[in-house]
């Protein structure tokens, strides 16, 4: 894949766009607030987009491509099952308890719900886990820098760290979520004539289901037994573990995403943010998903002739990571071959943006002014901010050499998040939903939940991974293993907080006020337009997911 | 019109217009017949950047 003036060009107009909005918001970063939390002014179109963007990284783009070459169709469910429902339950349920508590970020509501400890725990390996997942990100678009372009790896990770410190620096996370709005629009447009040139090549949805395996195109119909299907899943297990324990635990916990909407303008708004938000993400399939099935109809024998095919790894196997880039380079001329490479970098860097704008804020707000310098001045605290930033990328860099050296270690701290996210929501709905929940319940819940994911990933082994205790279960895929190691740390939270709660002292009805769902004022939403209200909008969008399931079944 | 610059919708709307004049133009000068969808997705940049430029000017004469 070679560039040409046209290519570099539009590359060059996408990092002048986005420094200068760095520079623009600069001028309005006057305190703490501004920079770390955006004072809680941003319109409800940008937060909504901000919120589906600051998770469309680098990883998932190629990933979700790669899933829908290796598993077809049924890569959908990490959208139509595990998105959709917890996005809506995040605006209707959840919303209103981070935002009407005033609390600063995920983990300051945790302060305030139940006390200190939980909070420190779960801000200490948020703040850990966004730094590295932000390295990993980094050393992920620089190797497929260096293996597509022949783009240097230190250039490339330099590069792209250094405009994402600029415009983070300047800008705060106005700057981060602004960026992340027209990342968007350059990820969904600079991607989409890809799908309908390709889409077109393939013979349109017709001839994919023609052409493929009936398991590959359909969502459903063969979940019933684990052997018949690509990705080796029971429904139930997809269900329970993609649909409601991962899912929930990370739409619904994960501060990257929550943030979006807390810094909405107000309470409806920051409701509707991620139920408008679900909206694109219920579409991205046809961007993210659908070339991989098109891509693996391309190389079947009726489609030889468009001389297509998914590279080779070095082990002989088909490489899915290259699916995208491999179908950018086949289709796009010189010009929107630029395009393309600068949405794939604009994945990268929203995703990038997101990390370290809420490592930031729970650095600062939630371990620096929490257990080091209190009571100082709010421009102290921005200071501090603007330090953390830089630190926060240069720690991702640090990572991303790691990385580079220790190929092992991805896996291993992948593997780690999930010991941490699996059981989180467990916490996060008995908290706001059962009053006599404690903070002792919370804090020992989400210790024993975690230790519960180490010990079950221990003692299964699946695609060779796992089973460092004792290989006892066998299980057919990775993914599935994911699913159960996550389903069996919440359960262990939700019983451990319950039994616990139930042997130490709860908080006051007083304290819990606006914190805990029946001790909250619920607003009356009856005379409120349909578009306005989020519990309609949640309804029309699960109604509209519930048919794409049933018409892709 | 630099005060517009405060506004998401324009450089966004900027932004396109910019990458499909990079998009037509390098089309013209490579007479390329390949370059077919480099020109629809450049008309389609164009339009987009158009409108999100537009919308927002009609939003602010209404205020």
């Amino acid at each position: 894949m070679t560039l040409t003036i046209a290519d570099y060009l539009v590359i060059l107009l996408y990092f002048a766009f986005v420094i200068g909005v760095g520079f623009i918001i600069k001028k309005k970063i006057k305190t703490g607030n501004d920079f770390l939390i955006s004072n809680r002014n941003i319109p409800l179109w940008i937060t909504s987009l901000a919120f589906i963007s600051a998770n469309l990284g680098a990883q998932e783009v190629l990933g979700m491509v790669a899933s829908g070459a290796k598993y077809g169709i049924q890569t959908v469910h990490f959208y139509w099952v595990g998105a959709i429902f917890a996005m809506v339950f995040l605006g209707v349920f959840m919303m209103p308890f981070y935002y009407g508590s005033r609390a600063r970020s995920v983990p300051e509501y945790l302060a305030l719900r139940f006390d200190e400890k939980t909070r420190g725990l779960n801000a200490i390996s948020f703040a850990v886990m966004t730094v590295f997942s932000s390295g990993i990100s980094l050393y992920a678009l620089a190797k497929l820098l260096e293996v597509i372009l022949k783009w240097d790896f230190d250039v490339s990770i330099w590069v792209a760290a250094g405009i994402v410190m600029i415009y983070t620096f300047l800008g705060g996370l106005t700057s981060a979520v602004y960026n992340e709005v027209l990342q968007f629009f350059l990820i969904v447009m600079g991607l989409s004539p890809l799908v309908i040139v390709a889409l077109h090549d393939a013979g349109g949805w017709e001839n994919i289901k023609a052409q493929l395996q009936p398991e590959m195109t359909h969502a459903w119909k063969y979940m019933g037994n684990a052997d018949a299907n690509p990705m080796g899943l029971h429904f139930m297990s997809l269900i329970f573990g993609l649909g409601f324990v991962m899912s929930f635990g990370y739409w619904c916990t994960d501060f990257l995403v929550v943030q979006r909407a807390m810094i909405a303008k107000n309470m409806n708004a920051a409701q509707r943010t991620p139920i408008i938000a679900a909206l694109p993400k219920m579409l991205m399939p046809l961007i993210v998903v659908l070339p991989g099935l098109i891509a693996v109809t391309l190389m079947s024998p009726a489609l030889q002739s468009k001389g297509y095919s998914i590279p080779l790894a070095e082990d002989g196997g088909r490489d899915f990571t290259m699916t995208l880039p491999s179908l950018i380079a086949h289709y796009y001329p010189s010009g929107l071959l630029g395009v393309g490479i600068t949405a794939l970098l604009a994945s990268f860097m929203s995703g990038m943006a997101g990390n370290v704008t809420a490592f930031n804020t729970v650095f600062t707000y939630d371990i620096y002014q929490s257990y080091f310098i209190k009571n100082k001045s709010d421009k102290h605290y921005l200071y501090v901010g603007k330090a953390i930033t830089v630190a926060g990328i240069l720690f991702s860099i640090g990572t991303a050499y790691i990385a580079k050296s220790f190929n092992n270690i991805n896996d291993f701290l992948q593997l780690v998040f999930s010991f941490v996210n699996g059981p989180l929501f467990a916490t996060f709905l008995l908290g706001m939903f059962w009053k006599r929940t404690t903070g002792h319940g919370a804090f020992w819940g989400l210790l024993c939940g975690t230790i519960a994911a180490a010990i079950t990933h221990g003692l299964t082994l699946a695609e060779g991974k796992g089973g460092w205790i004792a290989p006892m279960f066998e299980i057919k895929s990775g993914m599935g293993q994911a699913f159960i190691v996550a389903s069996v740390s919440w359960t262990v939270n939700f019983f451990t907080t319950i039994f616990v709660s139930l042997l130490t002292k709860p908080k006051p009805d007083e304290e819990l006020k606006g914190l805990v769902y029946s001790l909250t004022k619920k607003e009356p939403l009856a005379n409120v337009k349909w578009y306005l209200n989020p519990v309609t909008l949640g309804i029309i969008l699960l109604a509209v997911t519930i048919a794409l399931n049933l018409y892709f079944f | 019109m630099l005060k517009r610059f405060n506004e998401l919708n324009f450089v966004i709307g900027l932004f396109f217009l910019m990458v499909s004049l990079v998009l037509l133009g390098s089309t013209f000068f490579s007479k390329n017949l390949s370059g077919s969808i480099n020109i629809y997705t450049g008309i389609a940049f164009l339009v987009f950047g158009l409108l999100m430029i537009l919308i927002r000017q009609k939003n602010s004469s209404g205020q």
